[in-house]
């Protein structure tokens, strides 16, 4: 009877801790009324985003409504100029390279300033632009830029006030110009110019310059030039946002604080939100068993689009068999892209669209379908084997011969991911329809894979972006090292070529649709899908939707987010 | 014990040496540690890549690299371990290797520190209690809980704990658990009793779930153990005496039944530290786990270096401790 008692003593003393501690709100703790907790899906390697440690969309998120931008892509594909940041929209000067060198400027808003009250200038812009240059540019000797392209064409810059004229180098366009600060620039925007001097460095020795630079991206901000200034956090746990002050944007900040802490393991994402300890994510990888668990959460909205990653099968056009065209295209046109989608993503994505252009999304106004009408991708079976048939293949058994010698068999290779999985499974059934036969073989290193060629038939993916004009050379021309496969073709050269010095983005757009129509009929590439992406946000929140066409996501409108009433 | 422990110590040195070299050697030849740069699309300028080539030593020979690592002679301030300095990161010029451990270090003991305490009070009990009631109700209730919780993965059980802890949370209306995160961020400006009650939030799920594998094989060491002791000829000659079942369970039996529990838990050490790769990853905790995940994700090779080197020294640290306690705590040994 006496132990019992005390059994039930320690019993009650426990009940009575836990319901103090229920009573007192726990460490957990109610999100305070004007208060939103936005995870970010990974800790950002810096506080600066034009490094290639730093160029992560980790650390753009992070500085989303701190780093001012000229611009950006709209969710629905559409370009709009920062009217809060720049007086006017800005300036094409020349683009007629027979007239003199391509020149372009950018002029910011009168009214446009600093958080500590300096105002922006064109200096801002120029020191922006030579810490994204290459070192060999000789503006900063330790600037690790991870995109230089834009910033290497520049020959000056002249900065008048507000305005800073740049002008390239001769004989170079560039149809990106207007980019050059924006939200999807390398730097996600400007930084500012005049805490270098304040801080004691001078910006045009290039030795300092690089020292300021390194300051930048080791120093947590409390600069800011958007409607938001970071008041608390490091690279580890989160940052804490409150409203600028000195914002001079039209649209008031709606929240009193923002609070992104980073969260490496999106299978925690449900009880958490569940537990309100966060209120949404943009999570960077897809998951179709996350995504299954939000559609059954009530208040909470759920959105699934095409994301910029885009997967897609390339063949080595430099093995003994797989150099014939005809093999090749047999090859694309039994691969069933529906299937593969459809297996990866057909359970909590029936929306999901194939790919049928390598450069452009379906969203994009240049898009134009260039694969449909070819039949590669279709898994019509009885056509590829017509191709090869007329190309002198003959079917024995199972087995596809050539002049009585087995055709293959060949390397099928990827990283070891589930989609990938389910995909390289798929694609062997596929081939083994036409004789083809397969060994799929995974690899952890991609990068070595690809780059020592060591593969004869390989899925894996790119990265898009709505700044294409790189991208045809990059990925076909005959001199690149992202040309992974050896693919060579002249007419395919000069188109990718004109695509990377048109003078206008309308011009490299046609360009690289030229490239596009050029590279299909060699089966080369074959695109499957983008893979899609995810965004959840609790009901709580107003004015928030995800953004896939930047790499901000769903903080690209952070200075407009607010609570629902 | 004096002369026994400093030449143990003396001992581990060349030990530590082989574990350098081996841990420099794999992490080495394990891949490129800026093949993620070189992939990046579009590519860099190769400007770009020789300003990392050469930051992070990689322009120079795996013996010079390796010469460099330990000793730090000939390179910039930020290698060489006998300098106290592990290296330069991948992940960004400013990531400070040994400042992180330090940092993460203390995140980490606060969780194997409870994690172990409450495993350890629990398998004392659980195993005291299944000897004494051996072939008991209790016994069996034990001995399966027993297995059931050495079977269970930690990420599984990790998912099962929050869930728990978001059920609880919405019967009682409030937030008595957090399901991620460490909680220092909130216990900031808080007083001692907010202090408290952040700490319950943050800590109960985790150091549970840490907890449970050691506790599972604790408490089986200890019903051995115990059982061992409760049939020795001096506890039976103790009970012949007329001393109390109390004092014969608590002064004789007791006692000695924990000499091989606190080896075996000395050496359990650095399996709970390891615990805390995945456990640390389920909470979200930023401790030794989570950066040795995150070194692997970002291919950090000096970081890789020292938490594996880092983890060697824990395994020898707790074998020599081990060692030590043997002695100290049972009288039959004398170290000479």
């Amino acid at each position: 009877m006496h132990k019992r008692r005390k059994t039930l003593a320690l019993a009650a003393a426990g009940t009575s801790a836990v319901m103090a501690l229920s009573a007192c709100g726990g460490g957990g703790g109610e999100p305070a009324e004007e208060e939103v907790t936005w995870v970010i899906n990974s800790l950002p390697a810096a506080w600066g985003a034009i490094s290639s440690a730093g160029g992560s969309v980790y650390v753009i998120q992070m500085l989303s409504g701190i780093v001012p931008y000229t611009g950006q892509y709209q969710p629905d594909a559409t370009y709009e100029y920062n009217m809060d940041v720049l007086a006017e929209e800005p300036t094409l000067i020349n683009d007629n390279l027979d007239e003199g060198p391509f020149q372009f400027s950018f002029t910011l808003a009168e009214d446009a300033v600093w958080n500590d009250g300096t105002p922006m200038t064109g200096e801002d812009l120029r020191v922006t632009m030579m810490m994204s240059a290459s070192p060999s540019e000789g503006y900063c000797d330790t600037c690790d830029s991870r995109g230089t392209t834009g910033a290497d064409m520049v020959e000056s810059v002249e900065v008048d006030g507000k305005t800073a004229t740049f002008t390239l180098k001769e004989g170079l366009a560039n149809p990106e110009w207007r980019g050059m600060f924006d939200a999807h620039s390398v730097a996600g925007g400007f930084y500012p110019a005049h805490l270098a001097e304040e801080n004691g460095w001078d910006v045009d020795d290039p030795a300092q310059l690089g020292e300021y630079y390194a300051w930048l991206h080791e120093t947590r901000p409390e600069w800011s030039g958007g409607p938001y200034q970071i008041v608390d956090g490091d690279l580890e746990n989160q940052v804490v946002k409150e409203p600028n002050p000195e914002w001079f944007g039209e649209t008031e900040p709606g929240l009193d604080r923002i609070i992104m802490p980073y969260n490496t393991d999106e299978g925690t994402f449900i009880p958490a939100f569940q537990n309100g300890e966060i209120d949404g994510a943009n999570p960077a990888q897809y998951s179709a068993d996350i995504v299954t668990q939000l559609q059954d959460i009530q208040n909470a909205t759920l959105e699934i689009g095409e994301g910029n990653i885009w997967e897609h099968v390339d063949i080595n056009v430099e093995n003994e068999w797989l150099s014939d065209v005809e093999l090749r295209r047999a090859i694309f046109t039994a691969i069933n892209r529906d299937e593969i989608a459809n297996r990866n993503f057909g359970a909590t994505y029936p929306e999901y669209e194939l790919k049928n252009n390598h450069i452009f999304g379906s969203a994009s106004e240049y898009f134009e379908d260039h694969i449909s009408d070819t039949g590669q991708g279709s898994g019509d079976v009885e056509a590829a084997m017509q191709i090869l048939e007329d190309a002198g293949y003959e079917l024995e058994g199972d087995t596809l011969m050539l002049d009585g010698e087995q055709v293959g068999p060949f390397r099928l290779r990827s990283t070891d991911t589930v989609t990938r999985s389910n995909s390289l499974q798929l694609i062997q059934a596929q081939l083994a329809e036409i004789g083809v036969q397969t060994n799929i073989e995974m690899t952890d290193d991609l990068g070595a894979m690809t780059s020592e060629q060591d593969f004869d038939i390989v899925q894996f993916g790119w990265s898009g972006s709505q700044y294409f004009a790189s991208s045809p050379e990059q990925f076909w021309h005959s001199e690149s090292t992202s040309n992974f496969g050896g693919f060579a073709d002249d007419e395919v050269d000069e188109h990718a070529e004109a695509t990377a010095t048109a003078t206008s983005l309308d011009e490299a757009a046609e360009h690289a649709n030229a490239a596009v129509e050029a590279v299909v009929p060699h089966a080369y590439v074959l695109p499957i899908m983008a893979e899609p992406n995810y965004f959840f946000a609790s009901d709580r929140l107003a004015n928030v939707e995800d953004n896939l066409q930047s790499s901000y996501r769903a903080t690209y409108n952070i200075g407009e987010w607010d609570l629902a009433e | 014990m004096l002369v026994y422990t400093v030449r143990r110590v003396l001992g581990t040195i060349p030990v530590l040496i082989l574990a350098s070299v081996l841990t420099f050697v794999l992490i080495d030849v394990s891949g490129d540690p800026l093949s993620e740069l070189r992939m990046q699309q579009p590519p860099p300028d190769p400007s770009v890549i020789e300003l990392q080539e050469e930051r992070l030593y990689l322009d120079r020979s795996m013996p010079e690299r390796y010469w460099l690592w330990v000793t730090g002679i000939g390179g910039n301030g930020d290698i060489g371990l006998l300098q106290g300095e592990f290296g330069p990161s991948t992940q960004s010029n400013s990531y400070d290797i040994g400042a992180q451990i330090a940092e993460r270090l203390g995140v980490t003991l606060r969780l194997v520190g409870a994690a172990m305490l409450l495993a350890l009070g629990l398998a004392i009990l659980a195993g005291v209690v299944s000897a004494m009631r051996q072939y008991s109700k209790i016994d069996y209730t034990l001995t399966f809980i027993g297995f059931l919780a050495l079977s269970m993965p930690v990420f599984w059980f990790g998912g099962i704990m929050q869930q728990a802890g978001v059920t609880f949370n919405d019967l009682v209306g409030t937030q008595v658990f957090a399901t991620i995160g460490d909680g220092l961020y909130q216990a900031q400006g808080e007083d001692l009793w907010g202090r408290i009650t952040n700490a319950f939030a943050y800590m109960t799920l985790p150091t549970i779930v840490l907890m449970l594998t050691s506790f599972a094989s604790w408490s089986r060491y200890q019903r051995t153990s115990m059982l061992e002791v409760l049939n020795s000829d001096y506890v039976r000659l103790a009970r012949a005496k007329g001393l109390p079942n109390r004092v014969v369970v608590r002064r004789h039996a007791l006692r000695t039944a924990l000499i091989p529990l606190t080896t075996v838990v000395a050496v359990g050490i650095a399996g709970v530290v390891d615990g805390t790769v995945l456990t640390e990853q389920v909470f979200q905790w930023r401790g030794l786990g989570e950066f040795f995940v995150t070194a692997v994700n970002e291919n950090d090779s000096y970081a890789l270096m020292a938490w594996l080197l880092l983890s060697g020294v824990v395994v020898i640290l707790a074998n020599l401790v081990a060692d030590i306690l043997y002695g100290v705590l049972d009288p039959r040994i004398r170290y000479e």
